[in-house]
């Protein structure tokens, strides 16, 4: 089947995220419903639980953190290189690249995208749409992090006989920033360690990998 | 429909989501958890201890009976209490609290009774509320 077999990459990861997310919410649930009998708390239903600040904050602490990753990896390989990274564009190519390079504007031609053709602010926004989405998801998911993790931190203060805090409060205590360090510190070892990794290491047949026949400092080529 | 397929979960995610972002305080659980204080303070003013006592969480209960050795009913009524009017209620998921004129606070937890009283007489000590535990007259 055609289809399946041109879409194979977003169908199987696809199909994992719905499968794990599944897994967290249930594990999540037992875990949740651990420290509800502990503080002699009552356990909450699945559906209870899946729709509760405890569950999204969980989610989304790490959905920011993903799309934090790509922001980043878009922006910085505009600029910077890694000699030997598939990762890294080749040397002589740091920046924004030419019009021709790029096949923008007078440039393009009739299978490129409209707004890549069109020239003006539309293609302005185009060149950097990839930044603008995965930039304003992470911020959006930041957000929503912030707003879920508060209502869960204030309900922990409560069950300790505390007062609430404030949004601007939260943003500044350390239940926000451990949650948003320790997946920010993650998602960039993993990228810095790809980019280094795949200097000496091959993966046939992946274009995340060199071809296994290249030179250790070939830079920018896929396998 | 394709489009409905790809819609339905998306739109149950969002919906969850929503929920969730809401979940600072529902409206039927800061109405129900707002009628338990007022109750619990309405029934001490009638001297009706069995009334007071069924608005306790089932562990403030037992803390009260242990603490004065004697019935929840007879004790309770005997709480060092100022009350007053609510003034603010507060509710995350399922702990609520609840600020009174008098300036004491009482905090719930929604259990299997509903949304019951699990701390009562409570004054913020020296320092930020936020930083420190109140100091309850009773507390699970």
């Amino acid at each position: 089947m055609p289809a399946i077999r041109n879409h194979g990459l977003v169908l199987f990861f696809g199909a994992i995220f719905l499968a794990t997310i599944v897994g967290q919410a249930a594990v999540g649930q037992d875990d949740f419903n651990h420290g509800q009998l502990a503080h002699h708390n009552d356990p909450v239903s699945l559906t209870r639980y899946v729709t509760s600040s405890d569950f999204w904050v969980d989610v989304l602490e790490n959905w920011q953190s993903e799309y934090l990753q790509f922001t980043l990896f878009v922006v910085a390989t505009v600029w910077l290189l890694q000699r030997g990274s598939p990762e890294s564009k080749e040397l002589d190519k740091a920046g924004t690249e030419s019009d021709e390079e790029q096949r923008v504007g007078s440039q393009a031609d009739e299978r490129s995208p409209r707004w890549a053709r069109v020239g003006g602010w539309r293609t302005r926004i185009y060149s950097n749409s990839l930044l603008l989405v995965m930039a304003g998801i992470w911020i959006a998911s930041w957000l929503a992090q912030s707003v879920t993790g508060r209502i869960a931190y204030n309900a922990e203060q409560f069950d300790h006989h505390q007062a609430a805090v404030s949004w601007t409060v939260y943003v500044g205590t350390s239940d926000f920033w451990n949650r948003t360090l320790q997946n920010w510190q993650s998602e960039f070892l993993a990228v810095g360690s790809m980019a280094v990794l795949a200097i000496y290491l091959r993966q046939r047949g992946s274009p995340e990998s060199k071809p296994v026949g290249a030179p250790h400092e070939a830079t920018g080529v896929e396998g | 429909m394709p489009s409905i397929r790809f819609h339905t979960p998306l739109a149950i995610a969002f919906a969850s989501a929503a929920l969730a972002l809401a979940g600072c305080g529902r409206g039927d659980d800061v109405a129900t958890a707002q009628s338990v204080a007022e109750r619990f303070f309405s029934a001490l003013q009638s001297g009706d201890g069995g009334q007071a006592c069924a608005q306790l969480s089932p562990d403030a209960r037992a803390e009260l009976e242990s603490q004065e050795e004697r019935s929840c009913r007879e004790a309770v009524t005997e709480l060092q209490l100022e009350g007053g009017r609510v003034v603010r209620v507060e509710v995350y998921v399922t702990n609520a609290k609840i600020d009174l004129s008098s300036g004491e606070a009482t905090f719930l937890d929604q259990g299997e009774e509903g949304w019951r009283l699990s701390a009562v007489g409570c004054k913020a000590e020296d320092g930020s509320p936020a930083d420190h535990p109140y100091d309850c007259e009773l507390q699970a």
